[in-house]
């Protein structure tokens, strides 16, 4: 279905160019859920963003790979062959609705536009409230008036998925897609999105920090870090037994729900920023299990079971 | 004040916001954003305050910082009531709270040096003689913080979001308070930087036996920093305990509902998961009777009919419902 093979993308001005993703390779199969997890500045929102080829050049510039959606490269598509391949081929869903929406339109002409963009023959008033309905809209017919304001945060988010239900697309991206939602909310939303997945098919990837959210939705994980993927593995084999350190010290810094008191573990310093990556292994300067040779060599990430993949030569040593 | 008496009681607290309308803006409703809210928190002691957006957690912090006034209700702090307090006698009081907001890049003035940010507030409560005196308070302070004395020459946009939060927490701890009310302080950080934080604010607290009120929406925070938590909705408390009671026993609905909505890494969905119908209603026409009863799971006829009061149902364990009891849902 998707396949990203070895991308580099880079932004660049006069003065430099930052490789913000750096080597990222992963697939989705058709219906299947993968989670891509990382912190702020890990590179999993532009990641995401090259699918549909949606960030600006310049300053956004791809410096090699492939993305290869139902077998076409994305990156060598034109003009015309990225019209069709946005909407039907890939649609987002994004963190904040309210600011996605266009604040001057009734949300069901917006609907009714992504319909007219990718499925003209279906641009009709009926098929925007089946949508609608799709998504767990109660009274369709009357929200169909409504403007963005006028809704909450939660149904903003429904209305987005709906727009982005329209294309009938065969990947949905949902980058932080309830993020900026209260958790009882969130919980209907994760449902819902489960619920669409599975009626129609369709290939999801979920971009999160939170690993909860991924227990409960992702077949599989792949975890960022500062423009590399660290590891992926079948998200319950992944959240059982954490093989990257910088994976380990993600699970260990999330307080649970109904844990023991006591200290955090934490990960000292911060995430690096792009530009000024620290050498050898990136994430060397933070990890409790560095040793010398870390700050020289370049990990690979290397198959190091049946499905798993780890950046570091030393997750298997005590 | 005598050694009994709480650091602070909040009695039966309203806050209500006029809705105008009409060219004349008259008032014709009231957002009841805070209704009727009591509570003591001891010196030290860290009391969680969640719930989700519109159930007037904030607003409950940002009137016990005297940042917006009580519509009706006391609060008293060291014994003393804070409405009364006026001019000077307001000025030489205002140490004893502070506050942590949530967007570090927001609240830390971007045209000041880290070292006035922090300076400033030394300067206005007469807290070092000299300007000397002052930076090495200032240095003093950023290292408790965990920062190097050092930064107290750079500017805030030269700081990570989480550096960002530790230099707001040094700032509040210039006056020596006794009590910080914490508004999300770590919900815009990453998970990695969100443990440095905490761990930060526990220590902190043992050295100097400050006590905060910790208002968040992440329930796995509250617990794990608080000793009691309180759960509000609509605003009204629904429900306050001992953090761990909380959690495992919850003994209202909606907190049953909001701990089973939180998605866990080991779950494996051995936990019965409860999906509310419908949102928030609106503070300005809130439901008649329990304010939960149209997205309850168990609500029965009298729900819409009688307010529920606050009541213990087990020793230190309080909640809002009608139907509450000794016997948990759980365990019944």
């Amino acid at each position: 279905m998707l396949e990203i093979r070895n991308l580099q993308l880079e932004f660049r001005s006069d003065q430099q160019a930052v490789r913000a993703v750096d080597g990222v390779s992963f697939s989705i199969g058709p219906g299947e859920t993968l989670g891509l997890v990382g912190e702020s500045g890990s590179g999993k929102s532009v990641t995401a963003l090259s699918i549909g080829r949606l960030l600006r050049t310049p300053p956004a510039f791809y410096a090699g790979g492939e993305i290869l959606l139902n077998g076409r490269d994305v990156l060598k598509a034109s003009n015309r062959e990225l019209r069709e391949l946005r909407g039907r081929g890939v649609s987002y869903i994004f963190q904040e609705p309210g600011v996605s929406l266009n604040p001057v339109f009734r949300v069901g002409a917006q609907i009714k536009e992504s319909l007219r963009l990718h499925r003209p023959q279906a641009a009709t008033e009926a098929e925007v409230v089946r949508l609608l309905q799709g998504v767990g809209i109660a009274a369709p017919e009357m929200r169909v008036k409504s403007y963005p304001h006028e809704i909450s945060g939660g149904m903003q988010q429904r209305v987005m998925i709906a727009m982005a239900l329209a294309a009938e697309p065969k990947l949905l991206v949902a980058d932080e897609p309830t993020t900026a939602l209260d958790v009882t909310i969130q919980a209907q939303i994760l449902a819902l999105l489960k619920d669409v997945q599975q009626r129609l098919g369709m290939s999801l990837l979920l971009i999160t920090h939170n690993l909860g959210i991924v227990g409960q939705m992702a077949d599989r994980v792949a975890v960022m870090y500062a423009g590399q993927i660290v590891e992926t593995a079948p998200a319950q084999e992944l959240l059982r037994r954490p093989l990257h350190p910088y994976t380990r010290a993600l699970m260990q810094a999330a307080p649970r729900l109904g844990a023991e008191g006591g200290r955090l573990a934490n990960i000292p310093g911060s995430v690096p920023r792009p530009g000024a990556m620290p050498f050898g292994c990136r994430f060397h300067p933070r990890c409790a299990m560095a040793r010398p040779e870390c700050s020289v060599q370049q990990p690979t990430l290397a198959v190091v079971e049946d499905g798993r993949q780890v950046r570091c030569p030393y997750w298997n040593s005590p | 004040m005598s050694a009994a008496s709480p650091l602070l009681e909040v009695r039966d607290v309203k806050v209500y916001f006029p809705v105008k309308h009409g060219i004349f803006g008259a008032v014709r409703r009231w957002v009841k954003a805070v209704d009727g809210v009591s509570f003591e928190l001891a010196a030290g002691e860290t009391l969680g305050l969640v719930g989700e957006s519109g159930c007037g957690k904030t607003t409950l912090g940002r009137a016990l910082a005297r940042l917006v006034p009580l519509t009706e209700g006391s609060i008293r702090l060291e014994g003393e009531d804070m409405a009364q307090w006026t001019g000077a006698q307001l000025r030489a009081r205002r140490r004893k709270w502070q506050m942590i907001f949530q967007d570090p890049y927001n609240s830390l003035d971007p045209r000041m040096t880290v070292g006035h940010i922090i300076g400033e507030a030394l300067e206005i409560h007469h807290l070092a003689s000299d300007a000397r005196e002052r930076q090495a308070r200032v240095r003093q302070l950023l290292e408790s913080v965990g920062l190097d004395g050092a930064y107290a020459a750079f500017y805030p946009h030269e700081f990570s979001g989480g550096q960002r939060q530790r230099i707001g927490i040094a700032r509040a701890l210039a006056v020596d308070p006794k009590l910080i009310i914490c508004d999300e302080p770590v919900s815009a950080l990453d998970v990695s930087v969100q443990a440095q934080i905490i761990n930060l604010l526990q220590d902190l607290q043992q050295e100097r036996g400050v006590a905060y009120l910790f208002v968040a929406h992440d329930l796995a925070v509250v617990e794990r920093i608080s000793r009691r938590v309180m759960v509000m909705y609509l605003g009204k408390v629904v429900e306050l305990g001992q953090a761990a009671a909380v959690v495992r026993t919850p003994r209202h609905p909606y907190t049953q509902a909001l701990i089973s909505a939180v998605p866990e890494i080991d779950d494996q969905s051995q936990r019965p998961r409860i999906v509310l119908s419908g949102e928030l209603p609106s503070p300005i026409d809130p439901p008649s009777g329990c304010p939960f009863h149209p997205r309850c799971p168990v609500a029965e006829a009298r729900c819409k009919l009688e307010v529920p009061l606050l009541r213990e149902i087990v020793p230190g364990h309080w909640a809002a419902c009608h139907l509450a009891g000794p016997a948990s849902r759980a365990e019944a």
